[in-house]
C-alpha cells in the first residue's frame, strides 16, 4: 500500500531503505507513476514500498575522467541532451524521446531500469560499450549494460542495489546514425530503432557497431557479427550486404502489439541496416 | 475577405482559457458531493448472470437498473442503450452500475472489488460477421440499424451502355475525439428538480433524454453548460447517457454527484467514428463520361444504434462527391457489432464517403488516362445541376475558381500524378487532390422538425443577450453569434451577453452540430436583431423569438430520399504534399493547400482556425491515428498509443477562402467547421499513391501497409 512511501535525503540513507525494506526505487516517475496510475487525481497504488530518489544530488551529475564519461542515474534526459560531453549518438536519441516536460524529469537511470525492449537510450548505451555502476551498503559492481538487462523489465539488480552510475568509455566514432521509427514524431514509443556507428581508415573498416531496439526481448547487438566484418573495405562491405543481414536475421524476433507488427519490425530493421551499409557510408 | 463582418476581434473566451481561469466540470465543487465509478462489462457479449457487490462502507452506494425511475434506455433517435445494464451485455466497457461515495479513492477500489459473472454470447466483431447471419443478431432480424437504398435516373441501363467499368473498394477506420478535456457530468437533485451540470454540445438532448429516463416532468428537469474543452462531434449524444447515471445517482442519493470520466475510460467507451467499407461501381461512357454510380456503403455502428441512421444518411448524400452524376444508386447498411457504439464525430458519415468517392476518381482518371484535375472539372457540379438525391444546386459553385486558386498557391497541376523525387534519394514525394462539400444543417427534413426558436432579449441597459441553446466548445460561437448581433443592431460586440445555455433560460434552438449554429442559428438572431433595431424604441425591454423554418424552395421527401438533402452546400478543395520514406514507409504530410467556399466567413480568425483544426484532425485520420479492435477490445486505448498529430506532425496548412454568400445565411454564412476535416484524407491518399506508384484503399495509411506494398 502507500504508506511506505520513503524520501531519503542522500544515498547512503537510500542504500539502508533499499537494504533493510526492499523498497522500489523512483527516480522521475514517467515509468513507475505511470503503470500504477488509478484515476486522475488519485495517487497510483504500488503493491511495494517505493523510496524516492530522483532528487539525490550524489545520484546527478555529468563527469569526465580520463577513460570515460559518467553520468549519475539520476541525471535527467534533458540534462544529458544539453550536456557537451556525452556522445552523440546518444543525444541523438534522447533528443527524439517523449516530450521536454518528460525530460525534464525522466532519467537515465529510469530508461535502464525499467529495460523496456523499446527503451530507447539502451540502442546507443550497447553501441557504446556502456557498463552500469551498481551499488549497495556494502560497495559496487560494474556490469557492461547487456549483462544487466536479461530482458523485457527484467535487469540483475538485487534488492539491495541501486543503478549508481552509467560509464561511457571516451571514444570517436568518424560515422554515427540513428534512426528511430515511432508511432509519431515526437512524444512516440519506438516500434523499430536503428543505432550504428563505425570507424575508419581510408575506405577499410576499423570497427563497426550496430543496436537494433524494440525488435526482441532485449537489445540487439552482436560482436560476433561485428567482429566477422572488421577490416575490410567500404566496397566488400557493400557486396557483402545480404550475408551481414542474413546473419543478423535470426536475433532479429519481435511481436505484434498496439504500435505495429512483427513482420514490420522485422522488415524495417533489415532495411536501415541495409540502407546504412549502402547509403550512409 | 471583403465584407466588415470578416474582420477579426478578440475572442471572448480566450483570456479566461489561456490565463486557467475558465472553470470545467472537474473544477466545480458541490456541498456534500459524492463522485461516481463506473463497473462496465469486460466482454463484449453475454448475460449477465450474477453481480457480487462487496459490503459497502457507510455513505457508498451502488446504483443499477433498479434504481432508475422511468424508462433504462438513453433516448437518442431511438430508445438506445440502457443506463445500466439489462440482463445483457453488447460491448466491452458497457456501463452495468455505478459506485458512489464521497472518497474517489474509496470508490475507485469498490468499483474494482465487483464481480460480475458472465454467460458469454458468440460476439459479432465485424463488418462481414455482422452480414454473414452466423451469430444471433444483435439488432432486429438482419442486424442492420438501418439499411437504405435510393436512386436516381436509370443505373441498369447507363451500366448496360457503359463503353467501361471501374470499380473499387474503400475502408476507413475509427477516429477518436480525443477532445482535450474528458466527458463528466455533475447532477444536482433538490427533491423535486434535477439539475445537470457538464461538458456537453446539446443540452436540450439531455434535457429531453432524462425526463424519460427520471419519469420528470421537462421542467423539473434542468441542464446548464459549463466551459467544454473541446467536443467535435463526442459530446453531441454521449453527455446524455452519463447524465443519465448520475442522475438517478443523485436521486437515489440525495446528494450532488459528479461522474468524470478518466481518458482510457472515455477512449475505451466513448463514441468514435464509424469505420466503413464503401464498394463503388462507375460507368463510363465513350466519350469518357462517368454516366453511373452503383455504391454500396456499410457502416460499422458498434452495439447500439445510436445516431447510425442519421449519420450513415449523410454519407449516402454524399456518394456522388461534387460530380453531376445523371444516374445513381445507393446502398447504406448500418451494421452492429459488439464493439463500442459510433456516433457524431465531425463530417458526420461524410469523410468516409468522400475519401472512397475521391479515390474512385482518382482510378478512374488514371484507367482513362486522364489527368485526374481535368477528370473532376469535367464533371464537377455546377448550379442549376441535379444533386445525388435529385435535389437542385440554386446557388453558384465555384469549383473551378478554387482550383485556379489552388493552382495559385501551390502550383500543383505539373506535378500530380506522378512519384516526384524528394529531398533524399529514398524519399518520394507525391502531390493529391480532393474536392468535397458539406451539407449545411441538419441532414432532410432535420431542420424543420427541430424547428430551432432563438430568442434575443434587449436589457433596460441597452444591453442585448442572446438566448439559444447552443454551446461553446473551442469553435467559437460565444464570438461569431455576438459579432452578428452586434453588427445588426450597430452596437457595441461588449453590449451583447452571450453566457453558456441553461435550458430553464434559453429556448430549443436545436443542437451544436452539423456546422448550423452560425448559418442556422445565427440567421435567426439576425433576423431578430433586424426586427429589434425596427423596434429598438418601443420599450425598455422586451424579446423577440423567432423560428426556423427551411427556405420556401426546398423539396424533400424523407421515405423516397429525394429532393433537396441540404439547403445549401459549402466546398472544399485540397492538395497535399507528402514524402513517403521507401525504407521505412513513413508518410510526411509535408503541406496542404486548402481553399474553401463558406459562404462568407463571420470571423476570419475564427474560420482559419476551424480551418488548420480540420486539415489537421483530417490529417491525423489520414495517417497516425490507428485505432483497431481485437476480440472486441479496442488496442490503442491510452493516449500513448491513440496517437494524433502533434505540432511535429503538422503539415504546413496554408488556406484561403472565396466569397459565395448565401441568401439565407446571416451575413451570407454558409457551413463551415465541419467541411475543414473532410478533404485531407483523400488528397493525402491520393499524394501517397502518387508518391510510391500503388494503390491507396485504406486509411489511416499505415507505414506497415506501405512496407508491404513496397517489398
Ligand atoms: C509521455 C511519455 C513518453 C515517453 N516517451 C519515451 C520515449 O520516447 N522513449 C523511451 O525510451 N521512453 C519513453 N518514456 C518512458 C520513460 O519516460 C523513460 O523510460 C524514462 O527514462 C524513465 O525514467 P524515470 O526516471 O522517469 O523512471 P522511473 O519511472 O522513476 O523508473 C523506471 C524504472 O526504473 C527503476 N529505477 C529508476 N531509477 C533507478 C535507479 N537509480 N536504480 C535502480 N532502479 C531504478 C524503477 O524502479 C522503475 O522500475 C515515456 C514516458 C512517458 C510518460
Amino acid at each position: 500500500m502507500n504508506e511506505f512511501v520513503y524520501l531519503p535525503e542522500n544515498l547512503d540513507e537510500a542504500l539502508e531503505i533499499r537494504a533493510s525494506t526492499g523498497a522500489v526505487p523512483i527516480a522521475g516517475g514517467t515509468d513507475l507513476m505511470v503503470r500504477y496510475r488509478r484515476g486522475s487525481g488519485i495517487p497510483p497504488q504500488f503493491d511495494f514500498p517505493v523510496v524516492l530518489i530522483g532528487k539525490i544530488d550524489a545520484l546527478r551529475y555529468i563527469e569526465v575522467s580520463a577513460d570515460n564519461i559518467h553520468i549519475g542515474s539520476a541525471t535527467t534526459l534533458t540534462e544529458i541532451f544539453m550536456n557537451e560531453d556525452v556522445p552523440q549518438i546518444l543525444k541523438l536519441a534522447v533528443g527524439e524521446m517523449a516530450s521536454p516536460a518528460i525530460r525534464n524529469v525522466a532519467t537515465i537511470g529510469g530508461n535502464i531500469g525499467n529495460a523496456s525492449p523499446a527503451g530507447d537510450t539502451l540502442p546507443p548505451l550497447y553501441i557504446l560499450d556502456a557498463k552500469i555502476v551498481l551499488k549497495n551498503l556494502n560497495g559496487e559492481r560494474e556490469v557492461p549494460i547487456e549483462d544487466f538487462i536479461t530482458g523485457p523489465g527484467q535487469t540483475i539488480l538485487r534488492s539491495d542495489e541501486i543503478i549508481y552510475e552509467v560509464t561511457i568509455p571516451i571514444g570517436n566514432f568518424d560515422k554515427i546514425y540513428y534512426r528511430k521509427i515511432g508511432t509519431r514524431k515526437a512524444l512516440a514509443l519506438s516500434k523499430v530503432s536503428f543505432s550504428a556507428a563505425v570507424n575508419y581508415r581510408g575506405d577499410v573498416i576499423d570497427d563497426m557497431r550496430f543496436a537494433f531496439g524494440a525488435v526482441a526481448p532485449v537489445v540487439i547487438r552482436s560482436r560476433e557479427i561485428e567482429g566477422e566484418f572488421k577490416n575490410i573495405t567500404f566496397n566488400e562491405l557493400k557486396n557483402r550486404e545480404g550475408e551481414i543481414a542474413q546473419k543478423y536475421s535470426p536475433l532479429i524476433n519481435p511481436i505484434d502489439d498496439q504500435r505495429s507488427t512483427a513482420e514490420y519490425r522485422r522488415k524495417v530493421s533489415l532495411r536501415l541496416l541495409k540502407f546504412f551499409i549502402q547509403n550512409v557510408i | 475577405m471583403s465584407e466588415r463582418i470578416s474582420m477579426s476581434v478578440e475572442r471572448v473566451d480566450a483570456r479566461e482559457k489561456i490565463y486557467g481561469e475558465a472553470l470545467y466540470i472537474g473544477d466545480y465543487r458541490f456541498e456534500d458531493m459524492l463522485f461516481a465509478k463506473t463497473v462496465r462489462s469486460k466482454v463484449p457479449r453475454a448475460k449477465i448472470l450474477n453481480v457480487k457487490i462487496p459490503a459497502l462502507p457507510d455513505g457508498y452506494f451502488v446504483v443499477d437498473r433498479d434504481d432508475v425511475p422511468g424508462k433504462n434506455r438513453v433516448k437518442i433517435l431511438v430508445y438506445d442503450q440502457p443506463y445500466f445494464a439489462d440482463g445483457v451485455v453488447n460491448y466491452i466497457g458497457e456501463p452495468i452500475l455505478l459506485v458512489v461515495g464521497p472518497e474517489r479513492e474509496k470508490v475507485f477500489e469498490i468499483a474494482r472489488k465487483v464481480e460480475v459473472e458472465y454467460e458469454e454470447i458468440p460476439p459479432i466483431l465485424t463488418i462481414d460477421d455482422a452480414l454473414s447471419g452466423k451469430n444471433q443478431p444483435i439488432y432486429g432480424d438482419d442486424n442492420c440499424f438501418v439499411d437504405y437504398h435510393y436512386e436516381k435516373g436509370n443505373v441498369k441501363n447507363a451500366f448496360a451502355n457503359a463503353e467501361t467499368i471501374v470499380e473499387g473498394e474503400y475502408e476507413t477506420g475509427y477516429q477518436e475525439h480525443l477532445y482535450i478535456e474528458p466527458q463528466g457530468v455533475a447532477a444536482v437533485f433538490d427533491g423535486e428538480k434535477i439539475t445537470i451540470y457538464g461538458s456537453m454540445q446539446c443540452p436540450y438532448y439531455i434535457k429531453r433524454a432524462l425526463a424519460e429516463c427520471l419519469a420528470l416532468d421537462e421542467k423539473n428537469v434542468r441542464v446548464v453548460q459549463v466551459t467544454t474543452g473541446g467536443a467535435f462531434g463526442g459530446k453531441e449524444e454521449y453527455p446524455s447517457l452519463i447524465a443519465g447515471q448520475a442522475a438517478v445517482a443523485a436521486m437515489k442519493t440525495q446528494k450532488p454527484v459528479k461522474l468524470i470520466l478518466d481518458r482510457t475510460e472515455d477512449i475505451m467507451v466513448s463514441t468514435k467514428r464509424h469505420p466503413s467499407r464503401t464498394r463503388y461501381r462507375a460507368a463510363i461512357d465513350a466519350d469518357g463520361k462517368v454516366i453511373a454510380l452503383d455504391v454500396d456503403i456499410i457502416f460499422d455502428g458498434g452495439a447500439y444504434a445510436g445516431l447510425s441512421d442519421v449519420v450513415l444518411q449523410r454519407g449516402m448524400f454524399s456518394a456522388a462527391g461534387v460530380y453531376n452524376i445523371p444516374n445513381i444508386s445507393v446502398h447504406g447498411r448500418a451494421v452492429a457489432t459488439n464493439k463500442v457504439p459510433t456516433g457524431a464525430f465531425r463530417g458526420f458519415g461524410a469523410p468516409q464517403v468522400f475519401f472512397a468517392i475521391e479515390r474512385l476518381f482518382d482510378k478512374i482518371a488514371s484507367k482513362l488516362g486522364e489527368n485526374p484535375v481535368d477528370l473532376r472539372l469535367r464533371h464537377a457540379i455546377s448550379q442549376g445541376d441535379f444533386t445525388a438525391t435529385g435535389g437542385i444546386m440554386r446557388q453558384p459553385v465555384k469549383i473551378p475558381e478554387m482550383v485556379e486558386k489552388l493552382e495559385k498557391m501551390s502550383d500543383f497541376r505539373s506535378k500530380i500524378g506522378k512519384s516526384l523525387p524528394g529531398d533524399e534519394p529514398h524519399i518520394k514525394r507525391g502531390y493529391g487532390l480532393s474536392l468535397f462539400f458539406h451539407g449545411c444543417g441538419f441532414t432532410g427534413n432535420g431542420e424543420n422538425i427541430i424547428a430551432a426558436e432563438a430568442k434575443l432579449k434587449k436589457h433596460s441597459d441597452g444591453k442585448v443577450e442572446i438566448l439559444v441553446a447552443n454551446t461553446e466548445m473551442g469553435q467559437g460561437a460565444l464570438t461569431a453569434l455576438r459579432k452578428i448581433v452586434a453588427e445588426t443592431l450597430k452596437i457595441q460586440f461588449d453590449d451583447v451577453i452571450y453566457e453558456l445555455p441553461d435550458t430553464d433560460r434559453v429556448p430549443d434552438s436545436g443542437p451544436t452540430v452539423a456546422s448550423r449554429t452560425t448559418m442556422i442559428v445565427g440567421g435567426l438572431l439576425k433576423k431578430a436583431a433586424e426586427e429589434m433595431r425596427e423596434r429598438w424604441n418601443e420599450a425598455d425591454e422586451f424579446e423577440i423569438m423567432k423560428k426556423y423554418h427551411h427556405p420556401d424552395y426546398i423539396r424533400w421527401n424523407q421515405e423516397t430520399f429525394e429532393g433537396d438533402a441540404y439547403p445549401t452546400y459549402s466546398f472544399g478543395a485540397n492538395v497535399a504534399e507528402v514524402d513517403v520514406d521507401t525504407i521505412t514507409g513513413e508518410i510526411a504530410v509535408r503541406h496542404i493547400w486548402a481553399v474553401f467556399d463558406v459562404g462568407i466567413t463571420i470571423d476570419e480568425v475564427l474560420m482559419r482556425g476551424q480551418a488548420q483544426g480540420g486539415v489537421v484532425q483530417g490529417t491525423g485520420y489520414a495517417t497516425i491515428e490507428v485505432m483497431e479492435a481485437q476480440a472486441g477490445r479496442l488496442l490503442q486505448s491510452t493516449i500513448t498509443d491513440y496517437t494524433i498529430p502533434t505540432t511535429k506532425d503538422v503539415p504546413l496548412v496554408e488556406c484561403a477562402f472565396i466569397d459565395n454568400p448565401y441568401e439565407y445565411g446571416p451575413f451570407g454564412a454558409k457551413c463551415a467547421g465541419e467541411l475543414t476535416l473532410v478533404g485531407a484524407a483523400p488528397a493525402i491518399a491520393a499524394a501517397v499513391e502518387n508518391a510510391i506508384g500503388r494503390e491507396i484503399v485504406r486509411i489511416p495509411i499505415k507505414p506497415e501497409e506501405i512496407i508491404k506494398k513496397l517489398d
